[in-house]
C-alpha cells in the first residue's frame, strides 16, 4: 500500500515510516499541512493523519478533503482521547481513530481494515474470480493452492485489488507500489503484471488498452 | 470515616417551640390562677360584706330574743355554703340567732369586726350597735377554694388547646419556611457548574441570596480551574502520548531489523515501554478533572484479550459484562494486571461476583493479614502516598469515580481486588 503519513513528531513519524516500509508499504511523510501540497494529485491507499499539526488542524484539512470529493481512507492518529474528540474525528470524515500511544502493529491492522472496507470487502480476504487475496498473510490463493508472490508482485496485486473495477494507470501503479522512490525500469510494471498472470491466471488482471490495468469487473 | 448526624434546624426549632409553648402555657396558667384567686377572694369577700350589711337591719329590728334555728325555714342546698350568726357578747357570749345549719357555737367568742378566718369558714363580722351584738356572715373555705380552682382549671383548659394549635401551626410554618432550603439541596444535587447552561435559579428567600451568591462564586472558580486543568491535561496528553508512541514505533522497527541475539533485550525494553504507556494513560485518564464517567457496556474478557502480557495468563470466568467508563476501567484493570505481573503472579482471573462488581484475582504471593488491613485502611482514608501502590490507588479512584469503591477480600493465597462500579442512577 502507498500511504501518506502526516505527523509532525520526528520520533513517531520516523518510527512509523520505517515500520511501514519494513512491512512492505510505500510511505510518504509530511510533517506539516503545508508539506502535503507536494503530493497533490498523487494516489494513496490511505492517509495517516495527526490531529494537531504545527501549521493547523489535521481535522480541518480532512474536512476540506472530504468536501472536495477525496474518498481516500483516513486513519486519525491523535493524543486526544476524550469521547467527544473521537466522535468528532469520526464524524468529520475519518474512517478510523487510534489514540496515542499505540502499537504500530495495531495501526497497520487498522489501515488494512479501512482499505479493505474501502474496497468493498469486510473480511481479510478479497475474492476476484477464482483468486482470493489475503491482505494479512500477503499472499494469494488460487482455489486451494497458496500462491507465493514476490514483494513487488504483491504490491502490484494489492494496489489493484484495493481498487476493484477501477482502471489504474501504469504511472499510478508505479507510484502506489514504490512512491517517489521508484527506481523501477520503464517496463517493470508490465513484467510484474505478466508474472501475476502466470501465477494467478490471465483473467485476473485486465489490460485496458491505452489506459492501464483493472482487476474485477467494471462498475 | 463515619460522620455523626447533623442536628436539624427544623427539629431544633420545633423542639424549642414545644418547650417554650409548654413553659408559656404553665406560666400563663400560674399567673391566671394567682390573679383569679385574688379577684375571686376579693369578690367573695365583697359578697360576704354586702350580705352582712344587708342582714344587720332586718335582724336588729326584728330580733329581740333568741331564735331557735330549727324554727327557721329549710335552706336550699346551695345556701349551706353560706351562713350567718347574730351573736351577743354581753354579758356573756351567746348565739342570739343564726341561719339553719349554721355552727351551733358562735363563730367568735369576742367581737371580731371585719374579715377573719375560723376553721372551715371565712367570716365577716359587723357590729349591730346594740349591746355588743355582732352579725357574722360566713362562707365555707371549701367553697371558696373550689371556686378558685374551677376558674383556674377553666383558664388552663381554654389555654391548652390554643397552645397545642399554636404549636402545630408553628411546626407547619417552620416546615414550609425550610422548604426553600430543601429545594436548594435538590437543585444542588443536579447542579453541574461545568455545564454551560447550568443555573441554580433565583433565591427563594432573602436569607438564601448569600448562599446562592457563594455557590455561584464557587462554581465560577471551579469552572475556571477545570478549564485550566483540561487545557493542561490536553497539552500534557499530547506531550506525553506522542513520544511514547514514537518510542514504541522505533522499538518495533528495531526489533524487526535487529539481529536475533539483540531481540530479547529490545523486547524487554519494549515491554517496559508498554508498561510506561499504561501508567501514563491511566494517570491522564484519572487526572482528566471534570470529565464525567461515560458509562458503556464493557466486556472485560474482550478488554483483557486486547492487552496480553507475556508470561501472565488472563482468564475471564462467567459473565464479565460491566456498565462502566471504558477508558477508566481499562486504566484500572491494566494497572492491576501490571501489579500482579510485577508481584510474581502467573495467572489473573476476572469475574463478577455481584452486579457491576469486578473481581480481579491473581495467584501471586499475596499479602499477610496485617498488610491487608493496612491497605484497607489506606484505601478507606484515601491516604495512598507511601501506603499503597499506583495500581490500587488508580483502581480505588476509578471505583469511586463510578460511585462505588474498592475492597480487598480475604484470601488464603494470592491477592484479590473487587471494584464496585456503582450503578447508573447512584
Amino acid at each position: 500500500m502507498r500511504l501518506l503519513l502526516i505527523e509532525d513528531d520526528e520520533l513517531l513519524g520516523g518510527g512509523l515510516r520505517d515500520f511501514l516500509r519494513v512491512d512492505g508499504h510505500a510511505v510518504e511523510w509530511a510533517r506539516r499541512l503545508g508539506d502535503i501540497e507536494a503530493y497533490r494529485g498523487e494516489p494513496f491507499d490511505a492517509y495517516l493523519l495527526d490531529w494537531q499539526l504545527p501549521d493547523g488542524s489535521g481535522l480541518e484539512w480532512l474536512m476540506a478533503r472530504r468536501q472536495s470529493g477525496d474518498v481516500t481512507p483516513v486513519l486519525m492518529l491523535t493524543a486526544r482521547d476524550l469521547l467527544e474528540d473521537r466522535l468528532r474525528g469520526l464524524d468529520s470524515g475519518a474512517d478510523d481513530y487510534i489514540v496515542k500511544p499505540f502499537a504500530p502493529e495495531e495501526m497497520v491492522a487498522r489501515v488494512r481494515a479501512i482499505c479493505r472496507r474501502s474496497a468493498g470487502s469486510a473480511g481479510a480476504r478479497i475474492r476476484v474470480g477464482d483468486v482470493e487475496v489475503d491482505l494479512v498473510a500477503r499472499c494469494a490463493w488460487l482455489g486451494d493452492e497458496r500462491i507465493e508472490l514476490t514483494s513487488r508482485e504483491w504490491s502490484v496485486l494489492e494496489a489493484l485489488v484495493l481498487r476493484p473495477g477501477r482502471i489504474v494507470t501504469k504511472a499510478e501503479l508505479e507510484r502506489l507500489v514504490l512512491g517517489f522512490e521508484s527506481e523501477l525500469s520503464s517496463n517493470a510494471i508490465e513484467v510484474h503484471v505478466s508474472s501475476l498472470r502466470k501465477k494467478l491466471g490471465r483473467e485476473l488482471v485486465e489490460t485496458v488498452r491505452g489506459m492501464g490495468y483493472r482487476v474485477g469487473a467494471a462498475p | 470515616m463515619r460522620l455523626s448526624p447533623s442536628p436539624s434546624i427544623g427539629g431544633r426549632l420545633a423542639r424549642s417551640l414545644v418547650l417554650w409553648s409548654v413553659l408559656w402555657c404553665a406560666a400563663l396558667g400560674a399567673a391566671v390562677w394567682v390573679i383569679v384567686q385574688e379577684e375571686v377572694e376579693e369578690l367573695l369577700d365583697d359578697s360576704l360584706q354586702s350580705a352582712a350589711e344587708g342582714l344587720i337591719g332586718p335582724l336588729v329590728l326584728s330580733l329581740t330574743e333568741a331564735v331557735d334555728p330549727a324554727t327557721l325555714p329549710p335552706r336550699s342546698k346551695t345556701s349551706g355554703r353560706f351562713t350567718w350568726q347574730l351573736v351577743s357578747h354581753q354579758p356573756r357570749v351567746h348565739l342570739v340567732a343564726s341561719a339553719r345549719g349554721a355552727p351551733v357555737a358562735p363563730l367568735h367568742d369576742t367581737p371580731k369586726p371585719g374579715f377573719s378566718d375560723v376553721p372551715g369558714w371565712r367570716v365577716y363580722g359587723q357590729a349591730t350597735g346594740r349591746d355588743g351584738q355582732m352579725v357574722y356572715v360566713a362562707q365555707t373555705t371549701e367553697e371558696r377554694v373550689e371556686a378558685g380552682a374551677e376558674i383556674a382549671l377553666a383558664a388552663l383548659f381554654a389555654g391548652a388547646p390554643m397552645t397545642l394549635l399554636a404549636v402545630l401551626w408553628l411546626r407547619s410554618r417552620i416546615h414550609r419556611e425550610l422548604r426553600p432550603l430543601r429545594d436548594l439541596s435538590e437543585r444542588l444535587a443536579h447542579y453541574d457548574p461545568v455545564h454551560p447552561e447550568a443555573t441554580l435559579g433565583p433565591a427563594e428567600r432573602a436569607e438564601l441570596r448569600p448562599v446562592h451568591a457563594a455557590i455561584d462564586a464557587l462554581a465560577g472558580r471551579l469552572t475556571r480551574r477545570i478549564a485550566h486543568e483540561r487545557a493542561f491535561t490536553s497539552h500534557a496528553a499530547h506531550a506525553l502520548r506522542t513520544p511514547l508512541a514514537g518510542i514504541d514505533a522505533q522499538l518495533a522497527v528495531a526489533l524487526r531489523e535487529a539481529e536475533a541475539s539483540h531481540r530479547p533485550r529490545l523486547q524487554r525494553v519494549r515491554t517496559a515501554a508498554e508498561r510506561l504507556q499504561r501508567v501514563v494513560v491511566a494517570l491522564l485518564a484519572m487526572f482528566r478533572t471534570g470529565a464525567e464517567v461515560q458509562r458503556n457496556e464493557i466486556d472485560v474478557a474482550a478488554l483483557v484479550a486486547r492487552h496480553p502480557i507475556e508470561g501472565l495468563a488472563l482468564e475471564a470466568r462467567g459473565t464479565t459484562r460491566l456498565d462502566a467508563d471504558p477508558d477508566l476501567l481499562t486504566a484500572a484493570v491494566l494497572n492491576l494486571i501490571d501489579n500482579a505481573h510485577r508481584h510474581g503472579a502467573r495467572s489473573v482471573t476476572f469475574s463478577t461476583p455481584a452486579a457491576n462488581v469486578l473481581r480481579v484475582q491473581d495467584d501471586g504471593p499475596g499479602v499477610d493479614p496485617a498488610r491487608r488491613r493496612e491497605l484497607r485502611a489506606a484505601i478507606e482514608a484515601q491516604d495512598y502516598a507511601g501506603r499503597t501502590g499506583l495500581g490500587l490507588m488508580l483502581a480505588d479512584l476509578v471505583a469511586r469515580a463510578h460511585g462505588g469503591g474498592l475492597s480487598l477480600p480475604d484470601l488464603a493465597s494470592g491477592f484479590a481486588v473487587e471494584l464496585n462500579l456503582g450503578t447508573r442512577d447512584a
